[in-house]
């Protein structure tokens, strides 16, 4: 067995503990539980609820076009709404005939969460605008007809909490369309339509890369992306910090328990070393970021399974997909941020005294991780000012981050800009830290260094 | 006899503290030579420099001719080190740590053999095939031993070997070193314990302040100083010095 290969299975036996890979496991699994809660939330919400109406009196409207009635349209619209539970011969159940004179009672009787009471002049205000409207009187006044609404407030989740009366009042919506053509009359009603917004503007066509696309605007092109990749950002977060944590954690413990020592006395380069403990980090941070992309896929499936954070546009239809050669150089962006993140973790971790001083030195990584994820994120490279740019581009975790909408974009410039900075980054990176295995820092830390004992000297004599 | 260790003049600076000053000393092939002084002395870095893990800041040390600064790569072929306080790594069991070491000086066979001459010498019974982290310190010392040895060093160089170690282990340890010793494996160690370094050391180096103060067999230490026990002429060269 080669050195290189005795250190890379050395490492990976060391990290992927029972311990360390149940943790992950268990990440996995509340990801996917998470996106099934969530989903089962929305769900909820999706439904109508069971839904009362009162006041009985008020509920017909007769024209010459026959008889509106409020409780047979509620019902119309429950059987229409697409919900399977509804069928004619149980929506009785769903929408119930009420007393006005107690709700709260009936509505905790029946479990209904809605209870719509037209007012008492419900049915006089709206037959007396329609007699005003034949009439010759001066400034004539139009009274409608008022419907309220009774919600009944049980603890619920933010998605099903705030959406009953959402649900609602698209209900109302649609007996007001109903109630206007009963009392217009079909032909009058499209009329009233076409008065109302003379004007169509619903066509769009939007140029994407040079190529007109139909019915698609720029806001939707930008609301697809960012539902797909907003997680990307996030997901290279995790992986970084996560490889991160291993390197500095696995100096840490070779330090504390003085093996760092015993492997430097070997006859290994302290090139051997360095490679193969970035190679083996790099393999446990892939496998654990694979395992948190698995989890966070499982919840992005059961959320967007279900509408929330979806477009509705279908990118791939517009051109704007990832072609093979882009998949690969995204691929070697994101190999090249990891190896950028080894090359900084084996620094940081050359420092650390101990197992719990590199718990602390990764938060110089974790912040440098944090900051292009919310950068991009948020306002993205193409919305970003030029000292934001200017940030993220230096920061090399940045590049795989942008580089799918860059890709997508066929900005290609920055995308290959980023990976010859990232290159070069990891390479002084890296050999930075084969000098300092072969400095005396690694055995005495800091404390002994001589510029840390000048500076220490300067600032006593200050002092004195 | 052939020189395993020679130190020339050999300096160490830490910033602008210098904790070794100009030690000079040679260690012969076969010889157990023990390094004496009380704590922050200089015994630790030196032993560390000679073993390639600190750079020599003036002077020179070779090693059966190969000099540490230049040859490091050579040196660490013939010298094995074993720090003061070292573990293992704990996920490991016994066995497979040695396999882990055995690899890098072997291959097939050799290194098969390698292995089992460590287990040999580490006796620890079953317990090689335990994780590390259920033993016991004595346990911990006797496979370190076992793993510093089994390449068969030409240089062994110990650091407090059996520092915090109960009457029996430390006993069992000392038996080690000396069979080491018997198959030629030259030994340079370190230790507090001079009742110890009197017993297995054919030389002793006594080390004060980074200074090499005196240079001895143990009886010739005794009769110079007039003193019964190397402890005595420890504490009288150190006050006198």
């Amino acid at each position: 067995m080669s050195h290189i290969a005795n250190i890379i299975k050395k490492e990976l036996r060391e990290l992927l503990t029972p311990g360390s890979v149940a943790s992950v496991l268990i990440m996995v699994i509340l990801f996917a539980c998470l996106g099934g809660l969530i989903g089962d939330e929305v769900s909820k919400s999706t439904v109508l609820p069971t839904i009362g109406i009162a006041n009985y009196d008020e509920q017909t409207i007769e024209t010459e076009y026959g008889v509106w009635n409020a409780h047979e349209v509620l019902k119309t619209i429950y059987l229409n709404s697409g919900d399977k539970r509804i069928t004619p011969d149980n929506v009785d159940q769903f929408v119930l005939t009420m007393d006005k004179n107690d709700i709260l009672g009936q509505m905790e009787a029946t479990g209904a969460s809605v209870v719509l009471v037209l007012a008492d002049d419900f049915k006089k205000n709206i037959e007396g605008s329609m007699e005003e409207y034949g009439s010759d009187a001066a400034n004539k006044e139009y009274k409608k007809g008022v419907i309220d609404q009774y919600y009944l407030y049980q603890p619920a989740g933010m998605i099903s909490g705030s959406i009953s009366s959402a649900t609602t009042t698209s209900i109302i919506t649609l007996m007001n369309t109903s109630l206007s053509a009963h009392l217009t009359g079909p032909d009058e009603m499209l009329y009233i339509d076409f008065l109302k917004n003379p004007i169509s503007g619903t066509s769009t066509h939007t140029y994407i890369n040079g190529e007109p696309y139909d019915d698609v605007t720029p806001a939707d092109i930008s609301n697809a992306l960012s539902s797909q990749s907003m997680f990307v950002p996030i997901i290279i977060m995790i992986i970084i910090m996560m490889i991160g944590s291993i390197v500095i954690s696995s100096m840490g413990s070779e330090k504390e328990n003085k093996t760092l020592e015993t492997l430097l006395t070997l006859p290994i380069s302290r090139t051997t070393i360095v490679t193969g403990k970035i190679i083996a980090s790099a393999i446990v941070g892939l496998v654990f970021g694979a395992a948190y992309m698995l989890g966070m896929g499982m919840y992005i499936g059961s959320v967007s399974s279900i509408g929330v954070g979806t477009s509705g546009i279908d990118l791939s239809a517009i051109g704007l997909t990832l072609s093979i050669s882009d998949y690969a150089i995204l691929g070697v962006s994101m190999f090249l941020a990891i190896s950028c993140a080894l090359g900084i973790c084996m620094i940081l971790g050359a420092f650390a005294k101990n197992y719990k001083s590199a718990q602390t030195m990764t938060m110089p990584l974790s912040i440098l991780a944090i900051i292009p994820m919310f950068v991009i994120m948020f306002s993205g490279w193409y919305g970003s000012n030029i000292m934001m740019r200017v940030l993220l581009f230096v920061i090399p975790f940045s590049h795989p981050m942008m580089a799918t909408e860059a890709l997508l974009n066929g900005d290609l410039t920055l995308v290959l800009s980023g990976i010859v900075y990232m290159a070069a980054f990891a390479a002084v990176a890296i050999l930075i830290t084969v000098r300092l295995y072969k400095s005396d820092i690694l055995i005495t830390g800091l404390s002994q260094n001589k510029y840390i004992e000048m500076f220490r000297g300067a600032g006593k004599h200050k002092k004195s | 006899m052939t020189d395993a260790l020679v130190l020339r003049d050999v300096k160490k600076t830490y910033g602008q503290r210098e904790a070794v000053h100009g030690v000079s000393f040679s260690v012969e092939e076969g010889e157990i030579f023990g390094l004496i002084g009380h704590n922050g002395a200089g015994k630790t870095t030196l032993l560390r420099m000679i073993s390639t893990i600190l750079k020599i800041t003036s002077g020179t040390i070779s090693v059966y001719g190969k000099d540490v600064a230049t040859q490091s790569d050579d040196v660490r072929k013939m010298i094995s080190y074993l720090p003061e306080d070292a573990g293992a790594y704990k996920d490991l069991t016994g066995r497979r740590y040695l396999t882990f070491i055995a690899n890098f000086f072997a291959t097939g066979e050799e290194r098969d053999r390698m292995v089992e001459k460590g287990i040999e010498l580490a006796d620890l019974g079953e317990k090689i095939d335990s994780r590390i982290d259920t033993y016991s310190k004595g346990m911990m010392r006797r496979l370190l031993i076992a793993r510093a040895i089994m390449p068969s060093p030409k240089l062994a160089i110990l650091d407090e070997v059996t520092s915090g170690l109960d009457v029996i282990n430390a006993y069992e340890i000392r038996e080690v070193i000396r069979d080491i010793a018997k198959s030629g494996v030259t030994i340079v160690m370190s230790s507090h314990n001079m009742f110890e370094v009197e017993m297995l050391c054919n030389r002793v180096g006594m080390i004060d302040q980074g200074n090499l103060i005196d240079i001895g067999t143990p009886e010739e230490l005794k009769t110079k100083y007039g003193k019964n026990n190397l402890e005595e002429v420890f504490v009288t060269a150190v006050k006198g010095a």
